[in-house]
């Protein structure tokens, strides 16, 4: 991805890692990273699986399946909670990771590798064209995710989030 | 309730016994933040639940349960459905106890059978007590405990004893926790604990744990809030939930309608003073009819506390031991609520009594 040549992929931030090598949708904590041509790899980044709490069962909606930025492509349940997977982007379901489905548990332990959990057939343009400020409520390849892009404003979103959850209670201390 | 109590995992240190250390339920470990997680619904959990810790585990082995010595499960299997219950030590989770106090509402100790369970559990109450002043109950082991030693719990701080009885008739309990290969659980013997408890600790300070789904029918469940009502003794209701690796776990759980009129009736048993001829059965011993006018059912049921955790209330009367998804995954309806149930809550609970088919 062009826009993060010569940044350093990882980062360590509030007491966790962050890929800078990717972008993120702000409020669900879910990442994306182009894997091939017009198609991108998707997942969770460690602050969202983190304060889900322990993971239960992770499910997934079926190869082929039509996603709408914003719309659930699957379901996390963790020790005391359950809720919705929501795609960044818009494009269609070409895998699932049937690993991470066994165990959940390649979630936690690699959330920006082995950890992944599904592929879309979206465009790096498109991708990259999802920007948080991009307000083009047309484009369907994930304007309306709003997505974060620029490292330094990455860092800071994410060291705010850790702020905030620490003070909600639901990061151990 | 031991036996809906999950069984210890991996995780955290791989041994440590109380009383210098103690396990917490998932919630609780939440709450005091000795690990990450929320819940799914936005509410504030006040109760902590603490488990003896020993390496011999539990000597007993009732059917049901994620503690039995003669489960067999892979350690996957086991933390499945039910979650692991973080080993702490003791003198951490007091600190926790301390930091944590104005958020919190009820402390439970849950005895396993062990020879050391009361030592431990004398020891870790009078930890708890001489640092914070959160109400302290003690779910007890029976075949542990004397009258002597109830009232050495009343010293100590504890105001309120919990017996898992668990299983409603003789029969069943012998079946299930007596006659099994490492069992011997005597039914005698824990209602001994239940007198006992009730002449020490007074009305409604003792209560009987109760799992529906075991094998026994409704009318047997209803005559038993009957006579612990009668005696100022609070039945607390537990779904059974088929725990993996134990020898009841094919067996279904409850329906939800099953479970919904089950804890309407102990409602209505047990705070509205209903007597058994109130109610109806069918030739199977099942809950058919109520014998009440519909204004008054649809008042309690709106009220919706029929459907709330049963639990030792807080300090000052308000729900304190919550157990969020004590007996159900997260995924699943909500078995019994750890708050106030909404109006979208109401309309679900409507929905599995079917009460048309319960009046006359």
């Amino acid at each position: 991805m062009g826009a993060l040549m010569g940044q350093p992929a990882r980062a360590r931030v509030a007491g966790f890692e962050l890929a800078l090598d990717r972008r993120y949708q702000p409020e669900t904590h879910m990442w994306v990273l182009p894997s091939g041509p017009a198609r991108a790899r998707i997942g969770m980044d460690p602050l969202g699986i983190e304060t889900s709490g322990t993971l239960a069962q992770l499910s997934f909606v079926p190869i082929g399946t039509e996603l709408t930025a914003g719309s659930p492509f699957g379901q996390l349940e963790a020790a005391k909670f359950v809720g919705p997977l929501i795609s960044p982007v818009s494009g269609a379901v070409l895998a699932v990771n049937d690993a991470v489905v066994r165990d959940p548990g390649l979630a936690e332990r690699d959330p920006y590798g082995a950890g992944w959990m599904i592929e879309a057939g979206v465009t790096e343009a498109g991708v990259t064209q999802a920007r948080r400020t991009d307000d083009s409520r047309g484009d369907v390849t994930g304007a309306r995710a709003g997505l974060l892009a620029d490292p330094a404003e990455i860092s800071a979103w994410f060291a705010a989030k850790v702020a905030d959850y620490r003070l909600k209670g639901v990061i151990a201390q | 309730m031991l036996s809906q109590v999950p069984p210890p995992t991996a995780a955290g240190p791989v041994t440590g016994t109380s009383p210098e250390y103690v396990r917490i339920s998932m919630a609780s470990a939440i709450t005091l933040r000795v690990r990450s997680g929320r819940f799914s619904r936005d509410f504030a959990p006040g109760g902590i639940n603490l488990l003896l810790s020993y390496d011999e585990g539990c000597l007993s082995d009732c059917g049901y349960c994620g503690l039995a010595r003669a489960r067999v499960a892979s350690p996957e299997v086991r933390s499945f459905i039910r979650v692991e219950w973080p080993l702490v030590r003791t003198d951490e989770l007091v600190e926790r106890i301390v930091r944590f106090e104005p958020a919190l509402t009820r402390i439970c100790i849950s005895m396993v059978t062990h020879g050391h369970a009361y030592r431990d559990t004398c020891d870790i109450a009078r930890r708890i007590s001489a640092r914070a002043r959160v109400p302290i109950s003690v779910l007890v082991a029976p075949p542990a405990l004397n009258r002597e030693r109830l009232e050495n719990l009343r010293s100590i701080g504890v105001d309120m004893i919990g017996i898992g009885l668990d299983a409603v008739t003789e029969e069943l309990f012998a079946d299930i926790r007596t006659n099994v290969p490492a069992g011997g659980l005597k039914w005698q013997r824990y209602w001994d604990a239940v007198t006992g408890a009730r002449e020490v600790f007074g009305p409604w300070k003792v209560n009987v744990h109760i799992v529906v789904g075991l094998g026994e029918t409704d009318e047997d469940l209803l005559a038993l809030f009957v006579a612990l009502r009668d005696r100022q003794i609070s039945s607390y209701l537990f779904c059974f939930n088929p725990e993996p690796g134990t020898r009841m776990a094919a067996r279904p759980k409850p329906s939800l309608r099953r479970w919904r009129r089950v804890q309407l009736a102990r409602q209505l048993i047990e705070t509205e003073g209903y007597g058994l001829k109130r109610f109806g059965f069918d030739r199977d011993r099942g809950l058919a009819r109520v014998r009440a006018g519909r204004p008054a059912i649809e008042t309690v049921v709106a009220d919706a506390k029929a459907f709330m955790t049963n639990g030792c209330p807080g300090g000052k009367g308000e729900p304190g031991c919550t157990r969020p998804f004590g007996s159900y995954r997260p995924g699943e309806p909500f078995r019994d609520y750890p708050f106030a149930p909404q109006a979208s809550d109401l309309e679900e609970i409507r929905q599995s009594l079917r009460l048309e088919g319960l009046l006359e």
